[in-house]
């Protein structure tokens, strides 16, 4: 874990690699100790525990248990993956959406003169070019073990890697831009009660209804999922309901940070 | 970089909250190249105006011009080149000091980034620069806001109470720093409740009061602007108080320790050594001698409370 930490922190330190207020808004993201170290524990950790559990399980009794790798357990994992990924990006967003604002620092950002949009708008790419690391190592680890632990399994192959790999940073990606545009809104603490509570409660029941999933961001998704067959949307529909609870909360949360009295 | 006399202008600068009026159509001239003191009673506007000149809060009305430019339309220019600590610098605490000025120096510009360790040798951090600014007192912090402040090379610092919190060594040092930032030419608006401290460094003040601007101008001129005191110690005072109460020059005459002040009133027509002059005249000629006889040095804390006592005496 510490190995991997030491990767993703060289990987996050963009110095002279990207515009230097995307890479301010990187530095502040990867110096909270405590947001860097549960991001790589939420990522990493089930990952390495589910796959190191299925592996001493097979290794202990393989006549019972299956091998640890193959496309079975690749989607399994992808799917925890989705759900823990989500909670770290809804983190990262709300940091990155309220982090100054919060530490009133923000004031100081904008007495510099720059305009407060373009202040908004960085932090768009400054918490994706973070949780890149992260995500792509977890999703590294979980390729690679789903193609070496695989024994007599069937083993993906590249196109199924890259659509599920497409899936993931979908899904991540819109949660992360929701939790800005909300950061950005509200406060840290009532953002991340609504956005964490909406992700983790209230969407999943209200997909198990049914009868809200055509506007629903976890429908959508399904939808675009490589494979998919199910879901009462078009393709076209889902990346449209998927762009407006991107684009809503973060017209939302420009339009805030805008106006606001700091 | 439009050059102009005045590196603030405002005309009729109001801000209301509510029913409150916060800034009342403030006129304010801020002359370049001085220190110039905001000064008022804590609630007067003073953070309200300053937060309006930056961009931090609209106006309700009113008109403002930064560097001689007209702000908000041209915000990003004018401030450019203005450094700014308004109420308590704040950072973030889990980034170094370093860290802390390199985001602000990543939204300026390439300029400012290299400015950095040059203005932190200025504020006397560079041996802390690196550790967190969790870890600094409140007086590192302030100097780190000044820091801040320097990395746009400022033609103009807005300084919001900059001493708050920080001790009397502390106090001093600021000092020392605000007239070194004149002496290159920049402008200073130091905001202010502590007359001491406006006093001590500014050249040019204005007096604000419940969202107004009382009286602004220089130093000099506010400090001579009310009634003119004499202060006369004579080898008789009884008859000298009342010898002098009969004289025409002469609005008030009252014991003062073991001597006499006088005040002459603001509509005599007589400097104020010409009325020493006439007094002492007075006094020899009815056969007083006269061991002392000295214009009363008016503190700005008098003339802020004969200000401010007037109109709180008059609504």
């Amino acid at each position: 874990m510490t190995a991997a930490a030491t990767v993703i922190e060289r990987a996050a330190s963009t110095r002279g690699r990207v515009p230097a207020m995307v890479s301010a808004e990187i530095l502040k993201l990867r110096r909270r100790r405590g947001l860097f170290w549960s991001a790589l524990v939420l990522t990493l950790g089930p990952i390495l525990v589910g796959y190191s559990v299925l592996a001493v399980r097979h290794a202990i009794d393989a006549e019972r248990f299956g091998p640890a790798g193959g496309i079975e357990n690749l989607r399994a994992s992808v799917d925890l993956f989705l759900v823990i990924g989500s909670v770290v990006a809804i983190m990262v967003g709300i940091t990155a959406g309220g982090g100054d604002l919060g530490a009133g620092v923000f004031r100081e950002l904008v007495v510099t003169g720059r305009s407060r949009l373009a202040l908004f708008a960085v932090r768009i790419p400054g918490g994706v070019l973070f949780l890149v690391p992260f995500v792509a190592v977890t999703f590294a680890g979980v390729a690679a073990a789903s193609v070496l632990l695989a024994g007599s399994e069937p083993t993906p192959d590249a196109a199924l890697l890259a659509k599920l790999a497409g899936s993931v940073g979908l899904s991540l990606l819109t949660a992360y831009l929701l939790a800005v545009g909300v950061g950005s809104l509200l406060s840290t603490r009532v953002a991340t009660g609504i956005v964490l509570g909406w992700q983790l409660a209230v969407a999943p029941i209200l997909l198990q209804t049914g009868k809200l999933d055509a506007v629903l961001p976890g429908a959508a998704l399904e939808r675009l999922e490589p494979g998919s067959t199910t879901g009462s949307m078009s393709a076209p529909a889902a990346v449209l309901v998927l762009a407006a609870w991107s684009l809503v909360p973060l017209a939302l949360g420009a339009w805030r940070t805008a106006t606001r009295d700091v | 970089m439009t050059e102009t006399s005045f590196v603030i202008e405002t005309a009729g600068l109001t801000k209301r909250f509510g029913d409150r009026v916060a800034v009342d159509s403030v006129d304010l001239r801020v002359p370049r190249g001085s220190a110039f003191g905001y000064l008022g009673p804590n609630g007067a506007g003073k953070t309200t105006l300053i937060r309006m000149l930056l961009g931090l809060t609209p106006a309700t009305a009113g008109t403002m011009r930064l560097l001689g430019r007209p702000v908000p339309k041209q915000r990003a220019a004018a401030l450019a080149r203005i450094g700014a600590i308004v109420e308590e610098p704040r950072f973030h605490p889990f980034l170094t000091g370093r860290e802390n000025l390199a985001i602000i120096a990543a939204v300026r510009g390439s300029d400012a980034q290299r400015r950095i360790d040059g203005a932190l040798r200025r504020v006397g951090l560079a041996e802390r620069v690196d550790e967190r600014v969790k870890t600094y007192s409140l007086g590192m912090r302030q100097r780190l806001g000044v820091a801040r402040a320097l990395l746009a090379d400022p033609e103009l610092l807005l300084l919001d109470e900059p001493t708050n919190g920080l001790d009397p060594a502390g106090i001093h040092e600021f000092r020392d720093m605000i007239g070194g930032f004149v002496s290159e030419g920049r402008t200073v608006l130091l905001s202010s409740h502590l007359l001491d401290e406006v006093e001590k460094v500014c050249e040019a003040v204005a007096i604000v009061d419940r969202g107004r601007v009382v009286v602004q101008g220089s130093l000099a001129e506010l400090k001579t602007g009310g009634a003119r005191t004499i202060l006369l110690g004579t080898a008789d005072n009884v008859r000298a108080q009342a010898t002098l109460a009969r004289h025409p020059v002469v609005g008030s005459v009252a014991p003062n320790g073991d001597g006499i002040r006088i005040t002459i009133p603001p509509d005599c027509s007589l400097g104020l050594e010409q009325a020493a002059a006439e007094l002492n005249r007075s006094l020899i000629e009815s056969g007083i001698a006269v061991h002392r006889l000295e214009p009363e040095d008016v503190s700005l804390e008098q003339r802020f409370l004969e200000i401010t006592t007037r109109l709180g005496g008059s609504e």
